[in-house]
This record gives C-alpha cells, structure tokens and sequence, in this order.
C-alpha cells in the first residue's frame, strides 16, 4: 500500500521558474525509500514542497489518500508526516526539555502521551537525555543535530522525511545518525531519505530515486543501484 | 545639592523609565518574532489611553480605574489581533517582494490614520482622566500618586508578561518563533497564528503604557509620538531584540533625562536621551545587550 504518493508534481519558489518538472514518487507503507541526486537536482526542494513549506502548482500529492494541496506545515504534521530539514534544527536560547515539548506541540493536552514521548526519545538518545536541562546552544554540533531530529521524533511519525542527514557532521556521529535511522524503520516507521552520500542512501534504502535537473532520471531497487553504482557517479560525475 | 531632592528626582526617573520600557519591550517583542518595526505602537498607546479615558469617565467611574487597565489592554490585544489578520499577514504569504518594506508602509499608514480617526472621533483637544491616587510616600520621598501607580502596574503587567513567556505553552510558541521559524514549523506549529498573538500581546503592552499614563500625559490624538521616540530611543540603546535590553535601558533613560532635568535643566529633558543615544551609537553600535549579525 502506498503511504506518499507524488503525482507529476511541478512547483518552484517564483511564478514561471520552475524547479522540479512533473515528478512521480510512492513511498509504500513501512519503506525506506531514498532520493539521491547532483546539487541543485531538486531534492530538498521535493521535501519542503510534501511538508508544505511550497505549494505545488501542479500534478498532486496524496498522504493515506489525502490531498494535501493547500495545507500548511503545522496541518501536515497533524498527519502524521515529520520533517528533519538540512542542518541544525532546534532553539538554541531553551533548555534540551523545551525543544523536545515543541516537539510535542501537536498533542500537548495529552499529558501521558507527552511523557511517554519524552520517556522514548530520552531512551533512543541517551546523548542528550543527560543534557535535558541545558541550553541547546551549548551543545555540541552532532547533540545539537541529534536534538533536531529527536525533536521530530517525539510525535511518532509515519512518515519520516530527512533531508541530508550526514551534512557536516563527524564520521562518527554519522553513523550513529543512519544507524538511528536504520532502528526507526525496524520499527515500523515509513523512511524518504533525501541524501548526497550515495553510498551511505544505496546502503539503507529499499528502493530509490535518482533527481537530476528537476525530474526523476532513474529508480529501481537499492539491488539494481548497487550494480549501476559506478555508471551513476561516472555520470554524475561528468554531468551527462 | 539637596539629597532629598536629588534621590526624589531619581525615583521619578526610575519610574518614567520602567514605563518606557513597557513601551520598548512592545515594539522588540513584535520585532523579535515577525521581524518587522511596527510604527504605529505610538497610536496602540494612544488607543490605550483614549479607551481607559472614556471607561473611567463614562462607565466605570473614577474608582474602578484599575478595572479600566486590564478592559483597554484586552481590547487592543483583540484590535491588533485582527489588524495584523487583514493588514500584515500577507506580508508571510504568497509573493511579497520586500516584506520588511511592505510592514514599514503599512504600520505608517497606520499611524497616520489611527491618528486622524482620533481627531475625527474625539476632535482635536487634551483630556484628562481623573487622578488615580493622591499623592503618596516611598519612604520618606513624596511621589505622586498616579506615577506611583503607573509604576506597580507596569510591574504587575511585566510580571505577568514573563509568567506568559516563560510558563505557558504560547510563551514556548512564541520563543520558538523567535529562534527559528522553520524549526517552530517542523515542530507543527502554526507560526502565523504565533504571529497574531505576537502583535496582540506587542500592542496590549503599548495600550497598558497609555492607561496607565493617562492621568499624567493626558490624552490626545498624538500623545503617543513621544512614547513611540522613547521606545525606539530605548531600542537603540538596549539592542533590537532584546527584551532585558529594553529594561535596562528603558530604566538608564529615565534616569538620564531626569538627572539632566536637576542637575542641567529641564528644558532639553528629550536632548540627554538622544545624548545617550549617540553616545552608545559612537562606542557600541549594537546596543548593550545587540548582537551583531552577519550579513552575507
């Protein structure tokens, strides 16, 4: 069953220039799908426009079904989807325990969720659970990433979207960040990667999508990827 | 130098100064979160102080002021709710070219307006609201009464003002949206609401300071120019964004105009501010409390 379905969406950030070009995606139920793609292909601007910081102007996305032209971030998070943007993502003048309640916001008069929410993130990232009552500023740059992703995670997404999660971060807490990630989808939660990293996308993903200049140039089965792996970078590299 | 005189002038400026800074903390609260100078916080004061003055002549009575400031402030919260709805939201949606520029000319516009409407509704003359307490004594210092007044009600009101903030689930809303307004979105937040509530509780504080300082500065279409330059005086002393900055200096200006006013003389009161003004501008651009920002 297909969870996000993108049909021949079009939409860019000014009237007549258009970034992506009739792009067609599903992200079945419980998968890890990956987006992968040269600089400027579209990627991140395909996960802003799914969480509604873009309205589309063309073609349709469907969450379970549903049309979520028009709706706004706060609206699609309701849904169920979370967004782990680029970069760092928290508050940096509240305490690790602020960020994770407006993480919560969606579901704040439910006291016993919320707990259990906190209780879960605290478990998942012990790193930060020490750290509860310190400001975000002075943490670390890989808590300071682990914080914006726990913050999105404490409303048990189905739909998880991650835009680049190794962007400058040490080796070492990028493989703890897959491995989070890896965990999550064991777990039951539907994954849509947008990476740089190819080997690292190929790796975890079951199924992926190539971006190039704004339109889906290739998708197959991570299996079919890896066997290509070498004409894709040649490819990419030469940018034909 | 007389010390009685002297500690009497520093205890007027230290209350003329906290009320200042109710002012300021309005304008670097909606600036803070919408990123825009809302220049017409003078006429939201102005609105306050005409409000409190037809409630405690015509309906409550002289003796239920202190009723009169919390009606006023909650009506101006619900005016600006509606007027940043129909005139700066937009400014968030669709293709605004130079948003910054768009909040500039309509807050103007505004101010404009909101000041010919007064003129038009209540003509061009000066009231004045009955005094709300009779002079009294900080110790052995006499204050008046109605400063003293203006003084414990700003108080109670930043007291709350930090309760709300600090506390409450739209305190964190609004914090958020200070810090980072994807981050506020991704969180499910909707920040444009966060917005309104901004601009509501921005301008309610300016409508509070025109309440509580109707019996002193009296009431007229422009008795809101005076506090709206000494907020932004304050905001370029304290640093824009600041809301401790704004307090701090809200404070060093009162007291800086009425130890020039005793030990000078009163009558360049507005010309130690801007002093003050320049003075920090020459050896700290950003303001005490500023941070610089990088400009790509």
């Amino acid at each position: 069953m297909s969870l996000l379905s993108i049909q021949d969406i079009s939409c860019g950030y000014f009237e007549g220039i258009d970034i992506l070009h009739d792009v067609s995606m599903d992200v079945g139920e419980g998968s890890f799908t990956g987006i992968i793609g040269p600089n400027g292909a579209g990627k991140s601007t395909l996960l802003k426009t799914i969480f509604g910081f873009l309205t589309y102007r063309d073609g349709e996305i469907l969450f379970i079904d549903e049309k979520i032209r028009d709706l706004s971030p706060f609206q699609i998070k309701k849904l169920g989807i979370s967004y782990i943007p680029q970069g760092i993502n928290n508050f940096p003048h509240m305490t690790v325990r602020e960020n994770l309640l407006l993480g919560a916001w969606t579901f704040k008069g439910d006291k016993d969720r919320m707990r259990r929410g906190l209780e879960r993130v605290y478990d998942i990232f012990p790193v930060i659970s020490s750290k509860r009552n310190h400001k975000a500023e002075f943490l670390s740059g890989g808590e300071a990433k682990i914080l914006s992703i726990a913050k999105e995670m404490i409303s048990s997404p189905r739909l998880l979207l991650v835009d680049e999660p190794s962007a400058g971060l040490a080796p070492k807490i990028v493989s703890y960040v897959y491995e989070f990630l890896r965990r999550s989808h064991e777990g039951g939660t539907t994954i849509l990667l947008v990476d740089q990293n190819i080997n690292q996308a190929i790796e975890n993903s079951e199924y992926l999508y190539m971006l190039e200049m704004g339109s889906v140039s290739l998708e197959g089965s991570s299996q079919m990827f890896k066997e290509k792996l070498k004409e894709i970078i040649r490819d990419s590299l030469i940018g034909a | 130098m007389d010390s009685l005189l002297l500690s009497q002038y520093l205890i007027a400026g230290l209350v003329i100064g906290i009320i200042y800074a109710l002012m300021a903390i309005g304008i670097t609260f909606i600036y803070s979160i919408m990123k825009m100078i809302n220049w017409s916080m003078g006429e939201f004061y102005m609105m306050g102080s005409y409000l409190q003055y037809f409630l405690v002549v015509y309906i409550l009575g002289p003796h239920l002021w202190f009723v009169g400031i919390p009606i006023s402030m909650a009506v101006i919260f619900f005016v600006g709710l509606y007027i940043q709805r129909f005139l700066l939201k937009p400014m968030f949606v669709g293709e605004m070219e130079r948003k910054d520029e768009y909040a500039t000319v309509i807050t103007i516009a505004m101010m404009v307006f909101f000041r010919n409407l007064a003129v038009v509704l209540a003509g061009p003359n000066q009231f004045a609201p009955p005094d709300y307490a009779s002079p009294t004594y900080i110790g052995p210092l006499p204050v008046s009464g109605n400063r003293f007044v203006a003084l414990v009600g700003t108080l109670l009101i930043l007291g709350l003002f930090y309760l709300v903030v600090r506390n409450t689930w739209v305190g964190r809303a609004l914090r958020g949206s200070a810090q980072n307004r994807v981050g506020i979105q991704t969180a499910g937040v909707n920040v444009l609401r966060v917005d309104q509530i901004a601009f509501g509780i921005g301008v309610s504080l300016a409508a509070a300071a025109g309440a509580l300082l109707a019996p002193i500065f009296l009431v007229w279409p422009e008795n809101g120019a005076v506090a709206t330059m000494k907020g932004f005086e304050i905001i370029v002393i304290g640093g824009l964004g600041s809301i401790p900055g704004s307090l701090v200096a809200g404070l060093l200006l009162g007291l800086v105009e009425s130890m020039g006013s005793v030990l000078i003389s009163p009558s360049f009161k507005d010309v130690y501010g801007f002093g003050l003004v320049l003075f920090l501008l020459a050896i700290r651009p950003t303001g005490l409390f500023g941070e610089r920002q990088r400009v790509a």
